[in-house]
Parts: structure tokens; C-alpha cells; sequence
């Protein structure tokens, strides 16, 4: 099946519109795959990724992640309800298809 | 949903910036197009599970804002393309991954089907997802 989501590539233009991701921390709630996070990970100083998981998302995107941004971009399994992170330690959130 | 957003705010910085993005539920258009024209063929409709989903998450964004902790700097609706090669195949993938969110009515199954098979050869099959982009900042 050949299925393309977005080709005019609309979500990332517009989300770059919207902000400025460089040199951010970046928190971004719902990976999944990893399908946005790719979009914008070469900006931020760090990108953490986060997903229930529910369909073996993460592995995907974590096999997925190109060589020179495992030391920036990080795949974890969490809900947004209980965040494993310290008080103020991201300068933005992306929700991303979450709510 | 509120309990999330709680958190995001512990987590974000002074100022920081929440980037919320998501579908909207709104009779989707569906879609046959090739290069040389494009033809409606019907549009999803919207179930009650959808819609609540949207309603909460409205709802919830407005309590962070009636709280005081984020405030609503920009907002946008966008259209971004969803597209299979196939009608056949635009049904079995949403019947499989939209269960019970949005729907594909008898009668724009079988217009799409149709509009497809007679459509030109590089004809193709899409749906025009809505999709909300606002930008919060945390106060």
C-alpha cells in the first residue's frame, strides 16, 4: 500500500512558522514513529520524545534515528500526565497529536 | 487532560513556549485527483467520539488559560493531505487506524470507488485533514 501523509510538507512549514527551535530544549508529547520529530530535530540543542508506546512506536523511531543525532534526540516511554522531568527543563513543548 | 497540561508548565521554563497541534474534526473533504483535475467525491463524517475528544481538549486548553498559566499568543488552521493510490485502499486504512473517530459513509465509499475506476491513470484518492496549530506561553 502506498499511503503519504502530508507530502506538501504544510505540518513543518507551519510549525517552523510558529516557532524557533534552535538551540532549544525540546519536550515534544506523542512521537509515536518519530514521523514530526525528524522534521525539526537538527535545530534544537536537545529534543527528549515521548510516547505510550502502545504499538511499538518507539523502536521505530529510535531504529530510525540517524547517526549524528543520537547524542540529541531521545526516544522515551512516558505518559504527559506524569512527566519524568525536573522543574523547568524545557524551553518548549510540542504537542503533538496528543489532546 | 488538564492534569497534563499542569505538568507541561512545571517542566517548561518561565516564558517557555507550548506548541499544541492537532486534528480538527470538520467533514473532511474526500477527494480523486490527477494531474489534470480534481473531483469531491464526498466528505468523512464526524463521530461522537471525535468530537468529544475535541471538545475536552478545548475545554482543557481553556482552563489552563483561565488559570493563568498559558496565554494564547497565535492560532492557525491548516489543511494538510492524507494520500493512498487506491479507494480501496484510503477504506482499509481508515476503517483501520479512524475507528470510531471519524467515518466513511456508504455513499462517499461508493462515489470515491467509482470516481477512482473511472478516473484518469494516475488518478489517486485523498482526504483534507483540518489541523489546529496554536502557540501558548507559559506565564
Amino acid at each position: 500500500m502506498t499511503f503519504q501523509k502530508d507530502p506538501e510538507l504544510n505540518e513543518t512549514k507551519q510549525l517552523q512558522h510558529f516557532t524557533d527551535f534552535t538551540g532549544k530544549r525540546v519536550l515534544e508529547i506523542g512521537c509515536g514513529e518519530g514521523r514530526l520529530t525528524w522534521r525539526y530535530a537538527a535545530k534544537p540543542a536537545i529534543t527528549i520524545a515521548i510516547d505510550p508506546d502502545r504499538r511499538d512506536a518507539l523502536r521505530v523511531a529510535t531504529i530510525d534515528r540517524p547517526s549524528d543525532m543520537e547524542e540529541k534526540v531521545y526516544f522515551s516511554n512516558a505518559l504527559a500526565e506524569h512527566l519524568p522531568f525536573p522543574n523547568e527543563s524545557f524551553d518548549l513543548v510540542l504537542l503533538a497529536w496528543s489532546f | 487532560m488538564v492534569h497534563a497540561l499542569d505538568e507541561i508548565r512545571r517542566v517548561l521554563v518561565t516564558d517557555g513556549i507550548l506548541i499544541d497541534l492537532r486534528p480538527l474534526e470538520n467533514q473532511w473533504r474526500v477527494e480523486v485527483f490527477s494531474a489534470r483535475e480534481t473531483r469531491q467525491t464526498g466528505a468523512m463524517a464526524d463521530l461522537p467520539a471525535g468530537l468529544e475528544d475535541d471538545h475536552a481538549a478545548n475545554q482543557a486548553m481553556a482552563e489552563g488559560e483561565r488559570n493563568g498559566w498559558f496565554f494564547r499568543e497565535k492560532e492557525e488552521l491548516l489543511s494538510i493531505h492524507y494520500i493512498w493510490d487506491t479507494a480501496s485502499e484510503m477504506e482499509e486504512w481508515i476503517d483501520a487506524e479512524w475507528e470510531g473517530f471519524v467515518g466513511l459513509g456508504e455513499e462517499t465509499r461508493r462515489a470515491t470507488r467509482s470516481t477512482w475506476a473511472l478516473g484518469d491513470a494516475d488518478s489517486r484518492v485523498r482526504v483534507e485533514v483540518k489541523v489546529l496549530i496554536t502557540r501558548w506561553k507559559k506565564l
